[in-house]
């Protein structure tokens, strides 16, 4: 019995120290955000007087604005690839569309380094002069987030029994109309998972974003970046800027947990 | 009105062949069931009929209209899965008036044709609950409600009851076939189970390797087997199959035993018997040792080896006491019950008893 | 219905990556201003001669190495905890996943400044027990890089080794243990050798993501101390956009993409075994 104590006291402890670890940057860059310049020359300082000094800064400069760029090319990003992934997903999952050369090819396009891409991306941007505007940010984006949002949905569509198909074309409904009414419901929560999994990705991409737009229509982790001095004072605005771009995502990703593996892994695994 | 033709159906994948060449018709109403061991082809059979398994060859008649080449939904036929596959994500209600909404019919009266099938099938009180929280007798009814709605001309059952235990599934069968009789629609009906077919079927189908082995009613198939394998695939305990020879009204065993069994043919057979015919004489001097007996209430079965060869009787409990373990019995039984069956082909000997002589 | 992604992902992927197929073949560069001229396998041999490159290929190779065995055993040790857990369970997952949720640029700052010798809470806290280290500096760049990747995707290694836990079967090891068999020995003998699918799935995706490195370096040391933090894809975007050498840059990356294929066609494999 007590080895059995031993072990779940030791077991906790290791856990709360795991989350102290992640917990500490977090905490201490929402601290920072709140820090007057003074405040911040002071990495010890826990207790202090708040101040709203870096956020009206950051709204200034234009963070929301940002934050709106970002969101827009995530959100078309997103539709696309539910549409058209989601139509593709279906059939390679259930009639095997397209062999295993397309699924190498889905996979192989999520993990595929973007330094491959981006040149392209902007050769083409500035030849059809959309350079730094969000236009070659959405194709690029999509070039990774149609992909994994595709593998994704082979993975739930797997689980869904085929027979459900069957008796929807005996009872009287095209193949279309039954994988409408019938089919597609059934992964409706892996959809979503996979929306927000997208979403995310595309939120959070910055190596696409300082390339194609790096500055007039700068996307959230780019404007991030840009208040990357060494300097305290822009400190408490990158940390402000900071929480802008994370809080969104954190909240969002609470609710995705349970059906990411089974994305992730394209339903090899269910969690 | 609901008649089905199959002519010729082949359906073939490369080099293999699931199903040969079956011709089958299926009279307006009749209960037709098609049984027979995993991989005979019973129901690639049956999805062929449905739409959803195309076809290598032959036509496939429904009201002498072809469906061959037509999708399901063109076919108008109703069927019900193993799984039942009723749609999670609707009631019991959406999913019984689901079929109509391909239709023109409006949502109001195909919510209401809905309800009355769900009344008349003892869901009437359940139409707002999910799949999920029906009992396994519940959803399967929901799924006959829901092939009931569409009034289609052919019934397919793809093995609805393998998913039920003993008792429930015995108690469903009897309510299916009432239901069937009601409605009197031609249905087809798949199962692996041979005392499902014999208990469902007018007419049953034995399927082996993908071919027809014998078409008949129950009792044909169980007291005229057309072949050995039919004989032992219908009937439980199984029968008995004796390997011998067939000389001068004499049928000897390998082990040397030997019966008078009064029968023009000659050569090599096997004689088939049913366990209930396999009669047993106790002697102490018998040719066959008892090995085990399992009482199943009014009746027991008996398993003996006769020299090795394993055989089984059935008897009447009161019969018993007269048995035991470890005793020895003589084996016998009368001519007229035997099954006889071509040493080579496996196929059925005419039985004709000879007059006794004399 | 397979069309419309066909058609979408020629447009984002099939057409980008001829083009810059074809751009590696030449010595196109942002700066000029004709048409790029058509100079063949130079810049392979160019890039496959280049010093810098293969340093950036063993720097991002180390890179990886350290990261992502660190975090499978960290990953492991945490799912294992997490499994037996009984208390406060999905609020407790859901805490330590998040950092895997945040955009890397934001991590890369954020530890930056907490290493920080001046501002940093960590070098402070450091120097309270006597400690002082250079976390940025010579020969611990690489290393405290790999540290912060460790921080931010450990939580997936435990996703995916959490659901791998949770979905192996559990007879085999109530057997031994009725067996009387260790905690040890069933873990070693029984949990791991059931566990090697799903693990080499999540080693493979996370090296493919780790070798991607770019936002740790962009924030923190832009390849340096000298070159000891060039990434391959932070010296890609250096040779492309710094230095405008597009076509070299291709072929930089092509050579990265010839390095990671055969890793994609393993974990492509596993995943269909894995089902």
């Amino acid at each position: 019995m007590s080895s059995r104590t031993l072990m779940s006291a030791l077991r906790g402890a290791f856990l709360i120290s795991a989350l102290a670890a992640v917990l500490f940057p977090l905490t201490w860059v929402t601290l920072a955000s709140f820090k007057t310049p003074q405040q911040l020359n002071d990495p010890s300082l826990i207790v202090f007087q708040p101040s709203l000094i870096n956020w009206s800064y950051v709204f200034e400069a234009g963070i929301l604005q940002a934050a709106g760029r970002s969101a827009f090319v995530a959100g078309i990003t997103v539709l696309i690839s539910a549409i058209v992934g989601s139509a593709a997903a279906y059939v390679i999952s259930t009639y095997k569309a397209g062999g295993s050369a397309t699924r190498f090819g889905i996979l192989a396009a999520q993990v595929l380094p973007p330094a491959v891409l981006v040149f392209p991306f902007l050769t083409l941007a500035y030849v059809l002069r959309v350079n730094d505007t969000l236009i070659p940010l959405i194709f690029a984006h999509l070039s990774f987030v149609l992909p994994v949002v595709t593998w994704f949905l082979i993975g739930f569509f797997d689980s869904v029994p085929r027979s459900l198909e069957e008796q929807a074309r005996v009872d009287g409904f095209t193949r279309f109309k039954a994988f409408l009414l019938v089919v597609l419901p059934q992964v409706y929560p892996g959809l979503g998972a996979a929306v927000i999994f997208g979403f995310t990705l595309s939120w959070n991409d910055m190596f696409y974003g300082l390339i194609l737009t790096p500055s007039k229509s700068a996307i959230l982790p780019v404007a991030i970046a840009g208040f990357n001095t060494f300097r305290g004072v822009e400190l408490g605005s990158m940390s402000a800027a900071i929480l802008v771009a994370v809080v969104p995502v954190v909240i969002a990703s609470f609710f995705i947990q349970k059906r990411l593996v089974q994305g992730i892994s394209g339903g090899a695994v269910k969690y | 009105m609901g008649t089905v033709g199959l002519k010729s159906v082949q359906k073939s994948f490369g080099d293999t062949t699931i199903v040969e060449q079956l011709d089958l018709d299926f009279p307006d109403g009749s209960f037709t069931v098609l049984v027979g061991p995993s991989g005979c082809g019973k129901s690639t059979t049956l999805r062929m009929i449905a739409g959803l398994e195309s076809v290598s060859g032959g036509t496939i008649t429904i009201n002498g209209k072809d469906v061959t080449h037509l999708e399901p939904r063109d076919r108008n036929i109703a069927m019900v899965f193993q799984n039942y596959a009723l749609y999670p994500h609707l009631t019991v209600l959406e999913n019984i008036a689901f079929p109509l909404r391909a239709t023109k019919i409006p949502r109001e009266a195909a919510r209401q044709r809905a309800q009355e099938i769900a009344d008349s099938l003892g869901l009437g009180h359940l139409t707002h609950r999910k799949p999920k929280e029906l009992s396994g007798g519940q959803q399967q009814r929901v799924a006959i409600g829901r092939a009931i709605i569409r009034e289609p001309a052919v019934f397919l059952f793809d093995e609805p009851l393998s998913n039920l235990d003993a008792k429930l599934r015995v108690e469903t069968r009897s309510e299916l076939l009432a239901i069937q009789r009601r409605l009197g629609v031609t249905s087809i009906y798949v199962t692996h189970d041979q005392e499902e077919a014999m208990t469902l079927s007018d007419r049953m189908v034995v399927m082996r390797e993908g071919k027809i082995a014998q078409v008949g009613t129950p009792s044909e198939v169980y007291s005229s087997p057309t072949n050995v394998f039919v004989a032992t695939f219908v009937g439980s305990p199984k029968m008995n199959i004796l390997p011998g020879v067939l000389e001068d009204s004499t049928f000897t065993i390998e082990s040397g035993h030997s019966w008078s069994l009064p029968h023009a043919h000659a050569g090599s057979v096997f004689v088939g018997l049913r366990p209930e015919d396999l009669l047993l004489v106790p002697d102490d001097r018998g040719h066959a040792v008892i090995e085990q007996i399992e009482l199943l209430g009014p009746r027991a079965v008996v398993a003996l080896s006769l020299s090795g060869v394993k055989l089984v009787s059935v008897v009447e409990a009161a019969e018993l006491a007269s048995l035991a373990v470890g005793k020895a019995v003589t084996v016998t039984f009368r001519p007229e019950s035997t099954h006889l069956f071509d040493g080579d082909t496996e196929e059925r000997v005419p039985t004709q008893v000879l007059q006794r002589e004399g | 219905m397979l069309l419309p992604l066909l058609a979408v992902s020629g447009v984002a992927v099939g057409l980008p990556l001829a083009y810059a197929f074809y751009l590696s073949l030449t010595n196109f560069s942002l700066t000029q201003q004709g048409p790029a001229g058509f100079v063949g396998v130079d810049n392979y041999q160019g890039s496959l001669t280049n010093e810098g490159l293969w340093s950036a290929i063993g720097t991002t190779a180390t890179y990886v190495v350290i990261a992502v065995t660190l975090e499978t055993i960290l990953g492991l040790l945490i799912a294992l905890s997490l499994q037996k857990q009984k208390w406060a369970r999905d609020i407790t997952r859901s805490m330590l996943l998040a950092p895997m949720f945040i955009t890397p640029i934001a991590v890369g700052l954020t530890f930056r400044f907490l290493l920080n010798d001046q501002l940093g809470a960590i070098p402070y806290l450091l120097d309270g027990v006597g400690i002082s280290y250079d976390f940025l500096g010579t020969g611990n760049a690489l290393l405290t890089l790999a540290l912060i990747d460790v921080w931010q995707w450990t939580p997936f290694m435990v996703l995916l080794l959490l659901a791998g836990l949770e979905s192996i079967p559990k007879q085999p090891m109530e057997a031994a243990r009725v067996d009387g068999a260790g905690a040890l020995y069933i873990f070693r003998r029984i949990t791991l050798p059931l566990l090697v699918p799903i693990l080499s799935v999540a080693i493979l995706l996370r090296s493919l993501d780790a070798l991607k490195v770019f936002e740790y370096v962009y924030a923190t040391t832009r390849g340096g101390p000298g070159t000891e933090t060039e990434t391959i894809q932070y010296f890609t975007y250096q040779t492309g956009i710094q230095f405008f050498r597009l076509g070299e840059a291709s072929s930089m990356a092509f050579i990265l993409l010839a390095i990671v294929l055969p890793l994609i066609i393993i974990l492509f494999r596993r995943l269909d075994r894995a089902k």
